[in-house]
């Protein structure tokens, strides 16, 4: 059992990036408990920060910039004509049905990830949910899996969350849950938010009923899953 | 920087003209060669855009920032090349660099600022100084500097610490403006 001193004296190398990754995943899990490792490495810091600026300063090639930005332009566009294409899904909603604030906040989000290929393009998939019939006994589910690994969760047949609150989306993967955005349901029960987080990886798309403004760990057990 | 989260591009081109000659800079001075400096480079910035990197304000500068991803890339191509090697013949030696002229204030300043940053790290005894340089620029885990260094472990890990609280000391003004 390594002892704290021993963590202490590991300050300066793991600021200077010198811990192999077990040892370094070591002294990061001791300084959650030590606040005298904590402070000792605040102390430290400045220091390490500043070496990099101790550099010479050397032109970097033009090819450099030419070749980041060529690769960004190209990534950027075509989240520029999704954007345009959830545009066109707010406006097939909007005659379907009425949106309550937080429900064009939802779509709004949808507009914003630039994800709206509701018809499952290029290498997208369409998933149904299970839903915890005992909590929402008309309700379904099921998410719109892009090729690029960004989603949408429409549901149908919701009830109201509740006052104060609203329905939440979390992304499983490894055994833990990352929070998504939270939206609400129509008068017709009916509802969609865009999955920010890329889901090719994760496990499942979960749903849960939470406080507004959202939660950073779900209150509740899933009340619908769509198991990826 | 709420911009580059959001995909623009033209932020993200504002981000590599302010911080892509700092960080071309300091992978060159790592891995002492230009190619890998620009794959590093590249890298570094291709990860702030596709994974939409959060800069947290609360843990200093973007360009502490930015060096920090560069820093990160620098140390993994070092430990998985062969460039370790060649840094360990010739670790004592003072290569020669060829500075860029300096054509605005803001690169008078930063060469200015590491001035600074290089009489401090002189100021250090030699041994303390050594093992920072060979752990920051040269990748080399402390176990490795004992090795190469024929000291223990445990000396290493002091010196660096050590030296760390000197510089910090002496560069303490120097921080204060720069972090305000």
């Amino acid at each position: 059992m390594t002892d704290h001193a021993t963590y202490m004296d590991e300050v300066g190398a793991y600021l200077l990036g010198a811990l192999t990754d077990a040892e370094r995943s070591a002294f990061e899990r001791h300084l959650e408990s030590c606040p005298e490792c904590r402070h000792e490495l605040e102390r430290l810091r400045p220091a390490a920060e500043l070496l990099p600026r101790s550099v010479e300063q050397v032109e970097p090639p033009p090819s450099l910039k030419r070749s980041l930005m060529e690769v960004v332009e190209r990534e950027a566009a075509p989240q520029r004509s999704r954007r345009s294409l959830g545009e066109r899904l707010l406006d097939k909603l909007r005659p379907v049905r009425p949106l309550v604030a937080a429900g064009a906040l939802a779509v709004a989000a949808l507009i914003g990830f630039g994800v709206a290929q509701l018809g499952g393009g290029d290498g997208g998939r369409t998933l149904q949910a299970n839903v915890n019939h005992s909590a929402l006994p008309k309700a379904s589910g099921r998410l719109e899996v892009e090729g690029d690994g960004q989603a949408i969760l429409e549901v149908r047949g919701m009830p109201s969350p509740g006052g104060g609150r609203v329905y939440q989306a979390w992304v499983q993967r490894d055994g833990m849950v990352d929070p998504q955005p939270t939206f609400e349901v129509g008068a017709d029960g009916t509802g969609a938010v865009a999955v920010p987080e890329d889901v090719s990886d994760a496990q499942a798309v979960l749903l849960t009923r939470e406080p507004r403004g959202g939660s950073s760990a779900p209150s509740e057990k899933p009340i619908l899953t769509v198991k990826l | 920087m709420q911009l580059v989260g959001e995909g623009d591009p033209r932020a993200f081109e504002l981000l590599y003209d302010r911080h892509g000659s700092a960080a071309f800079s300091l992978a060159y001075r790592m891995v002492g060669d230009r190619v890998l400096a620009e794959d590093i480079s590249q890298e570094a910035f291709l990860s702030i855009w596709r994974s939409r990197m959060r800069y947290d304000s609360a843990r200093g500068s973007v360009r502490t920032w930015v060096l920090g991803i560069v820093h990160n890339r620098a140390i993994d191509a070092l430990r998985r090349g062969s460039v370790h090697e060649r840094r360990r013949e010739e670790f004592e030696g003072v290569e020669e660099r060829h500075e860029s002229p300096e054509r605005t204030d803001v690169e008078a300043a930063r060469r200015e600022e590491a001035r600074s940053v290089r009489s401090a790290l002189d100021t250090l005894p030699v041994d303390q100084r050594r093992t920072i340089e060979l752990a920051y620029f040269g990748g080399f885990s402390h176990s490795q500097i004992a090795e190469l260094l024929d000291e223990p472990i445990g000396t290493i890990k002091g010196r660096m610490r050590l030296g760390l609280g000197k510089l910090r000391d002496q560069l303490s003004d120097l921080a204060a403006g720069e972090f305000a």
